[in-house]
């Protein structure tokens, strides 16, 4: 019997590949595996040594106990009230000097975006110690202002680099025809040019979002009581005196990650492409 | 309606001046073409008029007022892109009425004015799609639309049919036409294709390097160019230039019949004829002899283009559409010497 293919040979390369993406998105689940595995365990079954093996029976006393903590509660509204001002101010500083770098240029304006950009490779442990020395100077150290500060003032470099590249994509003709219909700058950019960067929008406030909401670091050396605490401060503070709550952490784990899975979830709806079809010629 | 005044209008970007000096009225209800070469700088006066570039000096007058340095929206001008630059989040209707949304204006007045102006261009059954769902036409339709709204003193339009498929240009260029002898407004018209500039102009603004080369009406500069750029530029196929040298009395030109100076004693260095002006003759009648190089057929027309030994580009030829030419043959033209234009040596008509 004939080939049917004459002259095609197995290309291993596809399987190969396709192999090593299994494998590497196994070893990228695994961690999620275990904490979602120690979330449904007593205690005494985790400290029995059995942290990958299946539950001998699904136990949600953990996340009854981690919903009905009110210290949890305080985390969780810490948490928001860092995140949401310091997503919002860097998105919106971002989006209006994106606006400028991008459609009003000014002499030095490639240079002054270069710098702003530059901030994103300084390791944050860099400006750590003279943080605290600044917020510990003005009386705002263990609330919760100096965490927002520094995340508005870190997310900046991404969201011009975002706006700005993004911006630069909106044809120019529609700012022009705007100008010419009687709008200023400010209608162009909220009218005009906003509408159209959903997709950018989507992006940045989802990966502002969660880097802020995940974030360890600023929480950790800004806040010092229980009160002030941050949600993934708390996950490590909800620990017994002599052993660690394995089942509680992953509860609480799991918990806290619901509300960037959420936002992610709400935002991806704007990751299309194709918005300024139809916009020009073709 | 309104008319129209650059006075001495210059405009440089950083060393590089791209406008050296215009000077033109424009009157009321006057529809006005600029076309020039790729670079001459029509496009950026366009954009200076619409206040969307700044004048680096002279002055822009609308009706007697000096409207140089005033906001675009206020100076009562629309303006068509060549892209239509149309708002792709926005229906055809909030395309078409957002000028009067920003000026505040209330719904009803805005839906009533949004539903006139479609009817005037046939976008009645479109105002609830979105630009990506409208053909080519209909975008520009919206465009016109959106300009016409604001009942504006002068439309400006910079190659608005530019990106239209050949069938389409024909049709919206004869909308264009009706729409400027209904609304009787001051229009300036930026295009490179000659064919639009000819048909809708009342007068033709030549522009070349940053200045105007000539003004005129379109069959001014046909049958009587100023200089040989523009006797170059108007019409297509463009004029035949054979370079010619004189005693002062005759004038001579590799493979053309020796001619009395037409000029008397001045000087001739170039002989210019279009391509419809030149016909068939045989033998001794003939003023110039050659090779049929190429023959192109279009239907109705058919050019030929003619290699004359000592010439250094080969002649244009019009002939009717139904012709027995074939390249490689031999042929003899005659020159219709009173349509004839004859240049001096800095390009000059003589």
């Amino acid at each position: 019997m004939a080939d049917p293919m004459p002259g095609t040979r197995f290309n291993p390369w596809p399987a190969t590949i396709f192999t090593i993406l299994c494998v590497l998105a196994v070893l990228f689940l695994l961690p999620t595996v275990g904490v979602l595995l120690s979330s449904v365990k007593t205690t005494r079954e985790i400290s029995m040594g059995e942290l990958w093996s299946l539950p001998s029976s699904v136990f949600l006393g953990n996340f009854a106990e981690v919903l009905g903590n009110p210290a949890v509660h305080q985390y969780f509204v810490n948490t928001l009230l860092v995140t949401l001002p310091a997503t919002g101010v860097s998105i919106s500083l971002g989006v209006l000097a994106g606006y400028v770098f991008a459609k009003l240029p000014f002499r030095g304006s490639n240079a002054l975006f270069l710098v702003i950009v530059a901030g994103m490779f300084f390791p944050p442990q860099v400006i750590l110690v003279p943080l605290f020395r600044l917020f510990n100077g003005l009386g705002l150290i263990d609330t919760l202002w100096p965490v927002i500060i520094v995340h508005s003032a870190l997310g900046l470099p991404i969201c011009v680099l975002m706006m700005r590249n993004f911006f630069a994509t909106v044809p120019n003709a529609l700012r022009e025809a705007a100008i010419m219909e009687g709008a200023n700058e400010w209608q162009v950019l909220t009218r005009i040019v906003l509408p159209l960067s959903l997709p950018a929008l989507a992006v940045l406030a989802t990966l502002q979002f969660t880097w802020i909401w995940n974030d360890f670091l600023w929480p950790l050396i800004f806040t010092q009581s229980d009160s002030k605490r941050t949600i993934m401060i708390g996950i490590v503070n909800l620990k017994g005196q002599y052993s660690v709550a394995w089942g509680v952490q992953g509860a609480l784990s799991l918990v806290a990650s619901l509300p960037t899975l959420l936002v992610f979830l709400f935002f991806q709806r704007f990751f299309i492409k194709g918005m300024t079809m139809g916009a020009v010629k073709g | 309606m309104a008319q129209l005044r650059l006075s001495s209008l210059c405009k440089s970007f950083g060393a590089v001046q791209v406008i050296r000096g215009l000077d033109l009225d424009i009157a009321d209800g006057e529809f006005v073409v600029f076309v020039g070469p790729s670079g001459c700088g029509k496009s950026t006066t366009l954009r200076m008029i619409a206040g969307l570039e700044d004048a680096t000096s002279g002055t822009i007058s609308l009706d007697g007022y000096d409207v140089t340095r005033t906001r675009p929206a206020d100076r009562g001008i629309a303006m068509v892109f060549q892209s239509y630059a149309l708002f792709p989040h926005m229906t055809v209707a909030d395309n078409i009425g957002f000028g009067l949304q920003l000026q505040r204006q209330d719904r009803a007045t805005v839906a009533a004015r949004v539903a006139e102006v479609a009817t005037t261009l046939q976008l009645t059954p479109l105002l609830a799609r979105y630009p990506r769902e409208l053909s080519g036409g209909q975008r520009q339709r919206v465009a016109i639309g959106r300009a016409i709204i604001r009942n504006p003193k002068v439309f400006l339009f910079d190659e608005p049919l530019s990106n239209l498929d050949a069938a389409l240009r024909v049709q919206m260029r004869l909308e264009i036409a009706r729409l400027h002898h209904k609304l009787g407004a001051t229009m300036v018209y930026v295009t490179h294709d000659q064919v639009e500039a000819m048909t809708l102009a009342d007068r033709i603004v030549v522009f070349n390097d940053g200045r105007i080369e000539q003004v005129g009406t379109p069959m001014d500069l046909y049958e009587r160019p100023a200089n040989r750029f523009v006797a170059g530029f108007i019409g297509a196929p463009s004029m035949n230039f054979l370079p010619v040298r004189g005693d002062g009395t005759r004038i001579e030109s590799p493979g053309l019949v020796s001619v009395p100076n037409p000029r008397g004693n001045k000087l001739v260095t170039e002989l210019g004829i279009r391509p419809e002006h030149l016909s068939l003759a045989d033998g001794s009648d003939a003023d110039i002899s050659g090779e049929i190089e190429l023959i192109e057929r279009l239907g109705a027309e058919t050019y030929a283009y003619i290699r004359v030994p000592g010439q250094p580009a080969d002649l244009t030829l019009r002939l009717p559409g139904e012709t027995g030419y074939r390249p490689g043959g031999q042929i003899g033209l005659k020159v219709d010497w009173s349509r004839a234009h004859w240049f001096d040596d800095s390009g000059r008509v003589v």
